[in-house]
């Protein structure tokens, strides 16, 4: 029970890793709190349950399809509202307000669109996808859970984890590899700074936002899996948790969501699993315990500059 | 004498019936609450939906019949959105008190939504036509102001469900039972009495695990796992529809195989469940069989099949699924159309003395409609049903009590 436990957290603390890296790196680019996120991570969800029912795509090939079409949307996404939010005397504030809007304005049309029902995509479906793709690589795989260390886990674990894990990576090259990479991280240690240098800061920003909407797009692809179902309202509840995870890791610091996904899961677990009736308090005692022993996130060197 | 009595009572009459006619209002508020986004929302809507249509059924006849004006009277309903937040849907109780002055006052469905609306209408001594709020908690006899009227009361739900494990169940094999729930008042008062019942009868079999998780969890994979471990042989799941839906779809992507396994809401919300799990996730799942599911002869109302195809032809768009919840909010409507046509006022108490005096002589869609003096209902059973598979469906069929009985019960589940 103990190990089961164990690998379940670091498997659901890699789906949160992902759903929170999008988060952390909008807010580390731009100091902006994309309050929305959660509605994006809904919206890709949404985007695979009517990819996989009107065209019976995969949510293999959806994460493909979702993380382009979030991406595209983000650009001119970011020109429309975060250049006027920047202007404000405190950028910060005025963005929990803003895309708290937002947030209730895709709710609000998510919910005429879609209905408020619960929506899902048959596990089968995805498992169907992974046992393409081992086939195509040669790898022995029977749709079904599959064992890790000696435990059995649904498939749509693994498969979360591995794209968690990947986002992580391509994230990482994205800002360690990449020339662009390098100007965003550059704008990360000080806007002004980059200005000052020539760095055209609103394209840096503009494909950074677009990839943290693409992050969140992915994450929502797989939530039908990981969070039973999904309906309009579940934007919010995954918005406050992608908040622990960042918070926990490292507020700004993208890769620091990897150790706050992974704290919260394995946290979670256990709590799951040894005080059940309080597992859902988690997030919040773990926020306040890190605000309060350790303001910067784990993972942070100082108090981040307001 | 005998004469001026009489003339003094024509008189008074005299005065008496035009006074009431004219005193009549333009319009009855009904003043409710629905969650369109939220936990709530998918229980919340199909009564809300099913209270609409019973409206706007008596609006296209003129209204409603209310015997102390002698007249039909046109319905308004007043409905504010809580979005399944507790604290949202107190605020909007107090509004349609106090601002809006609503003529009865309807709670949104559901224990949770139905909760914080109890203290509220006592306080405003509003009579709370409680929908589908089922606590054990809300009824006591310091209360009057507060009638259930399309759910039986939580501490009867699951008795069917208990006295199947503790009387046919050791014959089937069934000694250890798991047991899983949401922590609120619906799910919890039924855990409670399923844990009483099983410790108090003789038969031997005992709960092995016994964990309470929040309404709000979704995912039950470590569960499942944790379940497992305790190797029962049967498995009770008490939560709301979405809790049913993770735990289904969290059991066929894991592997894991009960031999029993009970759910409250593939019953209750047939349609929602398949779409959500597919026929073959329900396949051998025992659950309640409620009254979208039993053809009741109804004396007052639609029947299931009039009520079905007049919801079709009203929400065909297939956004809010055909279900127990459904049935819910149409049988409220019935039930105030009836206590409308009998009350000798709209004072509260008048108007709870017209639905307590239903009390088992009202039989509906939903049943038989019976209230205990505290107003909790008693009247309607749930009977324990088990999905079969039939072409490429499933089938619920009755398997308790065995005087209901449609069949037997297949242990363990394929």
């Amino acid at each position: 029970m103990l190990t089961y436990t164990l690998l379940a957290g670091l498997l659901f603390g890699l789906y949160f890793s992902l759903v929170g890296l999008g988060l952390n790196l909008i807010f580390g680019v731009m100091r902006i709190v994309n309050l929305a996120h959660g509605d994006f991570v809904m919206l890709g969800a949404f985007l695979a349950f009517w990819l996989f029912n009107l065209f019976a795509l995969n949510p293999i090939p959806s994460l493909v399809v979702a993380a382009a079409l979030f991406l595209l949307a983000g650009l001119p996404l970011y020109y429309l509202v975060v250049p006027r939010l920047l202007r404000a005397r405190d950028p910060e504030m005025l963005s929990f307000i803003l895309f708290f809007g937002f947030s209730q304005v895709i709710e609000a049309l998510a919910a005429i669109a879609f209905g408020t029902s619960e929506r899902s995509i048959p596990g089968g479906a995805l498992a169907r996808a992974v046992a393409a793709g081992a086939a195509f690589l040669g790898v022995a795989y029977t749709p079904g859970p599959i064992a890790l260390f000696g435990q059995s886990f649904p498939i749509a674990w693994a498969a979360s984890g591995i794209t968690g894990t990947l986002a992580v990576l391509l994230v990482w090259a994205y800002l360690y590899r990449t020339r662009i990479g390098a100007l965003t991280r550059a704008v990360m240690v000080s806007r002004e700074e980059a200005i000052s240098t020539g760095i055209d800061v609103h394209r840096v920003s503009a494909i950074a936002f677009g990839v943290g909407l693409a992050l969140a797009a992915v994450a929502g692809v797989l939530a039908p899996f990981m969070l039973g179902s999904i309906t309009p309202a579940m934007g919010v509840d995954v918005t406050i948790t992608s908040f622990a995870v960042i918070v926990i890791g490292s507020l700004g610091n993208p890769l620091g969501t990897v150790l706050g996904g992974l704290v919260y899961g394995v946290s979670y677990m256990f709590m799951q699993s040894y005080y059940s009736s309080w597992a859902n308090l988690l997030p919040y005692l773990l926020l306040i315990a890190v605000l309060l022993l350790r303001p910067a996130g784990l993972l942070g060197r100082q108090v981040r500059r307001a | 004498m005998i004469r001026q009595t009489l003339l003094a009572a024509l008189s008074s009459l005299a005065l008496v019936a035009p006074a009431a006619a004219a005193d009549a209002p333009a319009e009855i508020k009904l003043g409710t609450l629905y969650a369109s986004a939220g936990r709530y929302a998918s229980i919340s809507m199909p009564v809300h939906d099913g209270l609409k249509l019973w409206l706007a059924q008596k609006n296209a006849e003129g209204g409603v019949f209310v015997k102390a004006f002698n007249k039909k009277i046109p319905l308004k309903l007043v409905a504010y959105d809580d979005q399944s937040n507790t604290g949202t849907a107190a605020t909007l109780y107090n509004q349609l008190i106090t601002q809006d002055k609503v003529d009865i006052l309807v709670a949104d469905s559901g224990s949770v939504l139905t909760s914080v609306a109890v203290p509220i209408a006592r306080e405003n001594k509003m009579l709370l036509i409680d929908q589908t709020g089922t606590g054990a908690a809300f009824f006591s006899p310091d209360n009057p102001y507060i009638a259930l009227m399309a759910d039986p009361v939580s501490t009867i739900w699951p008795k069917p469900l208990a006295d199947f494990l503790t009387e046919d169940g050791p014959k089937l094999g069934i000694k250890k039972v798991a047991m899983i729930y949401s922590t609120n008042d619906f799910t919890g008062t039924q855990a409670n009495t399923v844990r009483k019942l099983i410790k108090n009868s003789t038969s031997g079999v005992e709960l092995v695990y016994d964990q309470g998780v929040p309404t709000e969890t979704s995912n039950y994979t470590v569960l499942l796992n944790n379940i497992r471990a305790a190797n029962p042989d049967a498995v009770v799941h008490l939560g709301y529809a979405p809790n049913d839906i993770a735990f289904l779809r969290n059991l066929a992507d894991s592997g894991v195989r009960f031999k029993f396994l009970f759910c409250i809401y593939p019953g209750l919300e047939t349609e929602l469940l398949e779409k959500n799990v597919g026929a073959a996730g329900l396949n051998g799942v025992f659950t309640y069989v409620p009254s979208s599911e039993i053809a009741y002869r109804s004396e007052f109302g639609m029947n299931l099949e009039q009520f079905k195809a007049a919801w079709s032809k009203a929400y065909g768009d297939g956004k809010v699924e055909f279900g127990f919840n459904s049935v819910a909010g149409y049988t409220t409507g019935l039930v105030l159309e009836k206590a409308l046509a009998q009350t000798e006022s709209l004072d509260q108490l008048a108007l709870r003395r017209a639905i307590f005096a239903l009390s088992g002589r009202l039989k509906t869609i939903d049943g038989n409609f019976e209230l205990d003096p505290q107003g909790a209902q008693i009247g309607e059973i749930t009977p324990l049903g088990q999905f079969v598979a039939e072409g490429s469906g499933v089938r619920l069929v009755t398997v308790w009590p065995h005087d209901v009985a449609t069949g037997k019960p297949i242990y363990p589940a394929p």
